[in-house]
């Protein structure tokens, strides 16, 4: 038992490699920020730690705990209306804003959560995508309140207090700090009761409930987190792009890529949504610069055949691929598992 | 008396599955449970677990009504099932596992780690625990079954149909572990095809037929039974 047990010391808490990980991507991505100036390329940048961030996210109630939402666009808007209506019409700092939005969405999520989860089978999903659909259309005719489709436009009053900045590098440097509080959730939850307990009624909804879970409370606890931090990621793109409306904001689009990025990635992994994002993010904002002027459409049919050949040479997702692939290579010397997908 | 079950009625449509069934489980005693397929075996699991409400009767558990408990209080209170088919989280590690079942007691990783590792000694799972769920044999998914019931520290154990699918060198293996359940205090119901399993474990045996009790009482008794006979058993075991 003692050699058994000296071992358990040390996988228990957050691995030391995937600390290291993080620490590698925070100072390549800061550096690349500090260093680039074109300002596409620095967009490219900013959207990939944005995407990545909000997809680690989506990853906590879609991965984690196998709740397939695809009406993430709903939190992402409602954090990016309630800052900007905030700051716009009350002077509230959109630092304050976000964590009124995000939990203004965390008590929406629980209140569509509460009744679907209750339920087996796809509702769950379906009330997702229906919510983010109205809440659109809402948007679209409270036009006292939101100016419905003429959008709203942020005003450029750059101070750190407002969440306005001159240099893009400074979106950069808030968007890299978004990704690593996200990537430091995921890796707490993985690593804790919560983590499996997730993982259990992902794989076995009988079984987890037979063993004293609380299959409902849990999947609640899961899309309340889930939220909060995706509406952090909406006010973020307010404050960024410094103008939202309903169609881009609510969109189906959106909520799918963000399940798309953490499926190509590694569902359900720490690392998968970000591997997603960095890869589908770039490719997207390239290829639409590339191609997009040239013949109408055809950077979609690129991309579309890019994330086909993706999903088939790596149907389980990049991150766990490369794993398996790892393990094979270098024999069992790698350490368990770190994710709770288990081997593959 | 840890368990105590008055009169339980359950319907399906017009199917009646249990009627009106009774019986006791002392402490520390390993009860078996019989009777032909469809004897309404399973559904008695799952009304005592939490699962099915019972349309009548009801169950007291260490003193308390608890017919109207879900399935996850009961198991906080010590009252734990497994499934006859087993429902291992396939994707997570043996050890995982069993871990997801300790964290009922405590929400830290080291010591559920530590106690779900104890369990894993006594069912003989030590070797296999990073092995994945699905990757495991039959027996040793049987055996995981238990461990992750009784990392939840049970005082109770419903365990439905362990045995099935053993061979006879895993199946003197399994009975060697229900033994030590046992011996560590744990009371056990256990459902069992295997009339030579059940004969050596059970201290009493409960027969079911057509979701009604038809004899109650230990093993010999209960095998010379005629309507036991008649219903299950079949001349041929009275003459082996």
């Amino acid at each position: 038992m003692s050699s058994v047990r000296s071992r358990s010391m040390l996988c228990s808490s957050i691995s030391v490699r995937s600390l290291g990980v993080l620490a590698a991507i925070a100072v390549v991505a800061a550096a690349l920020a500090f260093l680039v100036h074109d300002k596409f390329y620095l967009h490219v940048l900013i959207m990939m730690l944005l995407y990545a961030a909000a997809s680690s996210a989506w990853n906590i109630v879609g991965g984690y705990a196998g709740q397939l939402s695809l009406g993430h666009a709903a939190f992402f808007g409602i954090g990016a209306y309630t800052s900007t209506l905030l700051f716009k019409d009350l002077g509230f700092s959109p630092w304050v804003g976000m964590l009124i939005g995000a939990t203004l969405a965390a008590v929406v999520a629980g209140a569509i959560g509460y009744p679907s989860f209750r339920l087996r089978g796809p509702f769950f999903t379906l009330v997702t995508i229906a919510f983010a659909e109205v809440l659109r259309i809402v948007t679209l005719y409270a036009h006292d309140l939101t100016q419905g489709s003429m959008g709203i436009s942020v005003p450029f009053r750059p101070a750190l207090r407002n969440f306005v900045f001159r240099g893009l590098s400074n979106y950069a440097y808030v968007a890299l700090a978004f990704l690593v509080i996200t990537v430091l959730v995921s890796l707490w939850i993985e690593n804790s009761r919560l983590g499996y307990y997730l993982a259990a009624l992902r794989e076995d909804e009988d079984a987890a409930h037979a063993l004293g879970i609380n299959t409902t409370r849990y999947k609640l606890v899961a899309v309340l987190v889930s939220a909060f931090f995706t509406a952090m990621a909406g006010t973020f793109y307010a404050q960024y792009i410094f103008f939202i409306e309903p169609f881009a904001t609510f969109s189906l689009d959106f909520s799918v890529l963000l399940a798309m990025m953490a499926i190509i990635g590694g569902i359900g992994t720490v690392w998968g949504p970000v591997a997603g994002a960095f890869l589908v993010t770039p490719l997207q904002e390239v290829l639409r610069a590339k191609l997009g002027g040239e013949l109408q459409g055809l950077d979609l049919v690129v991309y579309g055949a890019v994330l086909i050949v993706v999903v088939i040479l790596l149907p389980q997702g990049i991150v766990p691929s490369i794993a398996a692939w790892g393990k094979r290579a270098f024999g069992q010397r790698e350490p368990r598992p770190a994710s709770l997908k288990g081997d593959p | 008396m840890i368990l105590q079950a008055d009169n339980l009625t359950k319907t399906f449509g017009g199917l009646a599955a249990l009627k009106g069934v009774s019986f006791g489980i002392e402490e520390g005693e390993i009860l078996g449970l019989i009777g032909p397929n469809g004897a309404g075996k399973t559904t008695l699991f799952n009304v005592i677990s939490g699962f099915f409400r019972p349309d009548e009767g009801r169950v007291v558990f260490a003193g308390e009504t608890v017919s109207h408990l879900k399935a996850h209080n009961l198991c906080l209170s010590g009252l734990v099932r497994t499934f006859q088919v087993v429902k291992p989280f396939g994707n997570l590690t043996a050890l995982q596992n069993v871990m997801v079942g300790s964290f009922l007691r405590t929400a830290d990783p080291d010591l559920a780690r530590e106690r779900a590792l104890e369990v894993m000694d006594l069912v003989g799972l030590l070797e296999c625990q990073d092995k994945a769920a699905k990757n495991l044999t039959t027996s040793d998914r049987k055996r995981l079954e238990v461990a992750r019931a009784l990392a939840t520290r049970p005082r109770l154990l419903l365990l439905d149909e362990v045995m099935a699918g053993l061979n006879p060198t895993e199946l003197v293996q399994m009975l060697e572990i229900l033994k030590r359940i046992r011996d560590q205090g744990v009371t056990l119901l256990v459902i069992e095809h295997i009339m030579a399993v059940i004969m050596n474990i059970s201290e009493r045996i409960l027969v079911l037929h057509h979701g009604e009790k038809i004899a109650e009482g230990a093993p010999k008794e209960v095998a010379g039974d005629k309507r036991v006979i008649d219903a299950y058993l079949g001349e041929e075991y009275l003459l082996a």
